[in-house]
């Protein structure tokens, strides 16, 4: 049976996920953001610890962009007849 | 390296040992109804879940040679090389948004390979046959370059490299590699998708014991800095420049954002990638795990940092050096000096196994791509799908006897400057893979000109780029309208540029273009059907396309009317439950659902 995923979502969910996810992207993307030294983190430059936390970062970005777009198990009875 | 270090040759032979069991072993893990189809061997039936998907990608996108090549990078020129963390970061969101769709419409119409999906949705062999070429061609120095890990981990122990006999030279090598043919070969992908547990607790383990373990030795984390940027900003006497710096300096911040982007754009087309995310069992597969792999980016990250560590143990400078200066043997040497054999010797497993999971994955991908785009397409179009398993499975062995030949009569720069170019090459393929998931605006033949363009143009530009003591392939990266870019990226705008202007022409020219075969609602089809059932059968149920219909017809049709057709139309049926989703390979929980006997476009609901 076919399951329309993200189609189904509203627009403002879709569009929440995108802003999300584009974040995602720049983050790491735009590098005047966090190409420098200070301040630092112990020892750590800024460039490497901007970048090492952005990691677990972005995991959570793309987790509740996955919450937001989880498709509800409703169609146990009868599935199918969303088409 | 005169001497072997025996305990530490000892582990890995013992590692070796065991995932030579688990391989063959992998086998009879989740078996399938028909072992024979191209779904099961290149697939591993198209049923692996969130959990087994994590090992799989993790164990196939962090390559041995990325755990060799970036701290050897970081090692060399300092922040420059921390690109490939900033692209490991980007390259999750690239998957959440492409990833569902790509799988939902290969799903739906059974394809196995990208190539296939271009082809179908373009109604062009041309273009498939270009997606298909490019990701083998890409794909066997990227296999050749896991063997180069594994070499430099055999250096440090001291094995090879004391025979002038090419043979004998690398007899290990070639040993692991016949191996690890030979269980890809019976087992398709399930076999390193089992693997890849076993090298993922020892990258883990290895590389929290080095994070806690080794700065402590070295006079913690601020002596590794002064002594890594001591080093990056002394002046290289064959440049007359430092050798890099320990942050990224503003003329080089263009090169590094340029270099991640297109680097993690590349990777989402990569053959080995997109297998990976084709053997998922769901969609939300695909999106919980864009969501958990970065634990592995943050291993790579402090692996990375591997790089800054080495260069703070004299004994390591020396031994680099020693080998003609391959910084590549910066971690295998960390390893040596800083950890007792038996513990280094775990860590050379991490890398040699880390080496044959993804060469695995790579060598079926190919063999997929091969299989379904050329042989299909050009050699056989009516093959059963025991035809088309026996021939993938001899074309991955091609495939790494090739990337071994690659590996061991060429010389090591050749194939890290061929992985350089399949970089540059695979990501031409993404206008035709991932821009066709959302529109079909392109014309094919567009998009094969701008294809073949960007080809020669990043071909042409790699090879004029000098750098690193060589004339040629010297860098990733050229002169773009003043700014220093990925030659990749250039080459990506010149093929959409191209394909752009071209497609209003030809279509005012009146060039024919090709026959869609997909339909909207098959990008967005998430079945949640038993995965190891047909799924060619099931999908195109769900779809209700009738079998025939379309271009794909003869796999589907046999599947159809084969022996398996109740279980295959009737899981694709089958109310959604959950319940029968985690079993799939359980015929009495799926059965209870066949509710009536199905066949080629039978409407069901």
């Amino acid at each position: 049976m076919a399951q329309p995923a993200s189609a189904s979502k509203r627009p403002a969910t879709r569009g929440a996920v995108m802003v999300l996810l584009t974040v995602a992207i720049i983050g790491t993307l735009f590098v005047p953001i966090y190409a420098r030294s200070t301040p630092k983190l112990g020892p750590l430059p800024f460039f490497y610890w901007y970048q090492l936390i952005w990691v677990p970062g972005v995991g959570l970005l793309c987790w509740i962009c996955y919450l937001l777009l989880k498709t509800r198990p409703v169609s146990r009875h009868g599935g199918g007849g969303r088409r | 390296m005169s001497h072997v270090n025996l305990v530490a040759f000892g582990i890995v032979a013992a590692a070796f040992a065991i995932i030579t069991l688990v391989g063959f072993a992998s086998a009879r893990w989740r078996p399938a109804e028909d072992p024979m189809r191209l779904n099961e061997w290149g697939l591993g039936g198209r049923g692996f879940g969130t959990f087994i998907s994590w090992f799989l990608l993790g164990g196939d996108i962090y390559t041995a040679y990325t755990f060799i090549a970036v701290p050897a990078l970081v090692y060399a020129t300092g922040a420059a090389g921390f690109y490939a963390l900033s692209y490991t970061i980007m390259v999750f969101p690239i998957v959440f948004i492409f990833g569902p769709r790509l799988w939902s419409v290969a799903r739906a119409r059974g394809y196995v390979s990208p190539g296939e999906f271009v082809r179908g949705r373009h109604g062009s062999q041309g273009l498939g046959l270009a997606v298909a070429a490019t990701g083998i061609l890409a794909t066997m120095p990227y296999i050749a370059l896991q063997l180069v890990g594994i070499e430099s981990v055999l250096t440090v122990i001291g094995i090879g490299s004391t025979s002038g006999n090419v043979v004998l030279r690398d007899l290990p090598l070639i040993i692991a590699f016949t191996v690890m043919a030979g269980y890809t070969y019976l087992a398709g992908l399930r076999a390193p998708a089992l693997i890849a547990f076993v090298k993922d607790i020892l990258i883990y383990l290895t590389v929290i014991v080095a994070i806690i373990y080794v700065p402590s030795r070295l006079g913690g984390w601020g002596h590794i800095f002064s002594a890594a940027s001591a080093h990056l900003n002394s002046v290289n006497p064959a440049t007359g420049k430092p050798y890099g710096s320990i942050v990224v300096m503003p003329a080089g911040e263009w090169a590094y954002g340029t270099l991640a982007l297109g680097s993690a754009l590349a990777l989402f087309v990569y053959p080995h990638a997109t297998t990976g995310v084709f053997a998922a069992r769901r969609r939300d597969v695909i999106r919980r795990n864009a969501a958990l792999l970065p634990a592995y980016s943050l291993v790579l990250g402090l692996i990375a940092l591997f790089g800054y560590m080495a260069r703070a143990v004299p004994a390591v400078n020396a031994g680099v050096k020693a080998d003609g200066n391959n910084p590549q043997l910066s971690v295998p040497l960390l390893f040596a000096h800083m950890f007792p054999s038996w513990f280094a010797g775990i860590g050379y497993s991490a890398i040699v196994i880390g080496a044959l999971v993804p060469a695995a994955v790579m060598s079926i991908a190919a063999a997929n791509l091969f299989t379904r785009t050329i042989y299909r397409e050009l050699l056989r179009p009516y093959a059963t799908p025991a035809q088309e398993t026996r021939v993938a499975r001899v074309a991955s062995l091609f495939m790494k006897v090739g990337a071994l030949g690659f590996a061991l009569v060429l010389n090591k720069t050749f194939s890290i400057n061929l992985q350089l170019l399949g970089g540059i090459w695979i990501l031409q393929t993404f206008p035709a893979i991932v821009i066709s998931l959302y529109t079909r605006w392109f014309h094919r033949y567009a998009l094969i000109v701008g294809w073949a363009s960007a080809m020669v143009y990043g071909t042409i530009q790699a090879y004029r780029t000098p750098g690193g003591g060589q004339a040629h392939f010297g860098a990733s990266s050229t002169s773009l309208f003043g700014q220093v870019t990925y030659i990749a990226i250039a080459a990506l705008i010149l093929n959409l540029a191209v394909s752009v202007v071209l497609t209003p022409l030809f279509r005012k020219m009146g060039v024919q273009d090709g026959y869609d075969e997909t339909k909207p609602s098959d990008y967005i089809v998430d079945p949640t059907t038993a995965p190891t059932r047909a799924k060619t059968a099931g999908a195109k149920t769900a779809t209700t396309v009738p079998a025939g219909a379309s271009a794909a017809a003869p796999a589907d049709t046999t599947v159809a009317t084969g022996a398996s057709t109740v279980t295959a139309g009737a899981t694709a049926a089958a109310p959604v439950d959950h319940a029968v989703a985690m079993n799939g390979a359980q015929p009495a929980a799926t059965r209870t659902h066949a509710s009536a006997g199905p066949g080629p476009g039978n409407r069901r609901h």
